[in-house]
């Protein structure tokens, strides 16, 4: 009776649709297009001198940072939700992981102060200043490095992916032998 | 947001402006609720690590999320005179609570323990956080001053309400460096990372008790708001530092509660960004 409670319980948190892709790594190409399509909209804007509310580059700039702040608050929790199912041992990886979560935050904290700047900026009729544009290069910078630690993460250790994913159909010419499994703890290619 | 060259000396302040379109009050209002979001998930986790042994150990809950929904309520519609009646009862509640939990906690956390005030030290460290319970207070009392300005009240007992959100947002600020300062003790100050609040918040605080003297002077004004936006980015810089200090644990976060439960409290840097985020909004709006 009590598994039965619990099973319908966690079926119940699951929600009625159960995805079996991880969520984060989608989250996380709209943090990233957003944030850098405002970057980038905001330096065209200044390079042609338009003001910070002009009649393209500005709105558009503005309305990518905060779609990228509220995207961003789901690339959070869906972050620490797949860490919470990944079971990484000592090792490269985690030092890896371990960077990439305490980045993450820093990264939304930064995109907060950026977005109330430029929502500031908003009734401005002077272009965008330069030092608004460092921070947001800041911030993207952060973000490169969050990208290549995630990147690394998931294409060299494996983590959320190895063992889950439907192998490609690929046609082999004769007979190969099969090639262990590398373990994520295992994981710089000279030891494996 | 104004910039802060346009209060220069002599210039006037307006009496409440808006930022996208919400009022000074009302932003005060959703930052008391987000404060007490933030602190009761870390209350939970500490009164269910010491096994909630107390029926008073369930009270910040109640306080906390009475407080959450009434300044929602108070900022979403902020003229119902029901609502904002409401909210200075949850914010009176809540004010009320934090103090006598921060009795509490230095009741059953250091007077009745083995040893008493002889390992006062070793209490502090290691049993319930002695200003903790005070963020509740907090988040009540910026509650309570956002609904009077609502109402209409400018001063009370001749101060202004900007000045006393201020007061409050320094108070509370030295706390949390103070809170922070002997939690990161226990933790050996193990990473350099750990003297930030240590260092920081103290400079805001300064600066937010400065600024509410002097709040026609546009220096003081850039020093202060620039601290306050060096300790909200902070809060986020801690929050992840927090997430990794969990990690750092036996099993990391896959281990789930077993992690959360003996890792540094996930919410409290967090608490300082918006605490942060509220003397801010009292500097700039109201």
């Amino acid at each position: 009776m009590t598994r039965r409670t619990s099973k319908s319980a966690r079926a119940l948190l699951r929600g009625p649709i159960v995805l079996s892709a991880p969520l984060h790594p989608i989250f996380v190409h709209f943090t990233i297009a957003l944030t850098a399509a405002s970057f980038a909209l905001d330096l065209v804007g200044r390079v042609l001198g338009q003001s910070a509310n002009g009649p393209s580059t500005g709105p558009a700039a503005l309305w990518a940072l905060g779609a990228a702040v509220i995207v961003t608050v789901g690339t959070l929790v869906t972050g620490v939700l797949s860490r919470m199912r990944a079971p990484v041992g000592n090792g490269p990886a985690h030092s890896y992981l371990r960077v990439h979560m305490a980045l993450g935050p820093l990264f939304f904290g930064l995109l907060l102060v950026a977005f109330t700047w430029r929502c500031g900026l908003y009734n401005s009729v002077s272009v965008v200043p330069w030092s608004y544009l460092v921070l947001v290069a800041a911030v993207c910078a952060i973000m490169t490095v969050q990208g290549y630690l995630g990147g690394e993460l998931v294409y060299r250790f494996g983590t959320a992916v190895e063992g889950r994913y439907r192998a490609l159909p690929i046609e082999h010419p004769g007979p190969r032998p099969c090639r262990p499994l590398v373990s994520m703890v295992a994981v710089e290619p000279d030891r494996a | 947001m104004s910039s802060p060259g346009e209060y220069g000396c002599g210039g006037t302040r307006p009496s409440v402006t808006p930022f996208i379109g919400i009022t000074g009050y009302q932003w005060l209002l959703i930052l008391a609720a987000v404060q007490a979001a933030l602190l009761m998930p870390d209350a939970f986790v500490g009164h269910y690590r010491s096994g909630f042994t107390l029926r008073a150990q369930y009270v910040p809950f109640v306080t906390g999320t009475l407080l959450v929904l009434s300044a929602i309520a108070a900022a979403v519609v902020p003229h119902t005179p029901v609502v904002t009646r409401i909210a200075v009862i949850a914010g009176s509640l809540a004010l009320a609570s934090g103090v006598v939990g921060a009795g509490y906690h230095h009741w059953y956390g250091i007077a009745t323990k083995p040893g008493g005030y002889h390992w006062l030290l070793h209490h502090l460290m290691h049993h319930a956080p002695p200003l903790a319970p005070l963020a509740l207070s907090t988040a009540g009392a910026l509650e309570i001053l956002a609904v009077l300005g609502i109402s209409g009240t400018a001063e009370i007992w001749g101060t202004s309400i900007r000045v006393l959100a201020l007061t409050v947002v320094g108070i509370a600020l030295v706390g949390a460096a103070m809170q922070a300062g002997l939690l990161h003790y226990r933790g050996a100050y193990n990473n350099a990372a750990m003297y930030f609040p240590v260092v920081v918040l103290p400079l805001a605080a300064a600066g937010v008790f400065w600024n509410a003297g002097a709040s026609h002077n546009a220096t003081v004004h850039v020093i202060a708001s620039s601290l306050l936006w060096i300790a909200f980015a902070g809060g986020f810089f801690g929050a992840g530092m927090h997430l990794r200090g969990m990690d750092r644990q036996m099993g990391g976060l896959y281990m789930g509660v077993a992690a959360i439960l003996d890792a540094p409290p996930a919410g409290a840097p967090l608490l300082i960004a918006a605490l942060s985020a509220s003397g801010l909004i009292a500097m700039e709006l109201l």
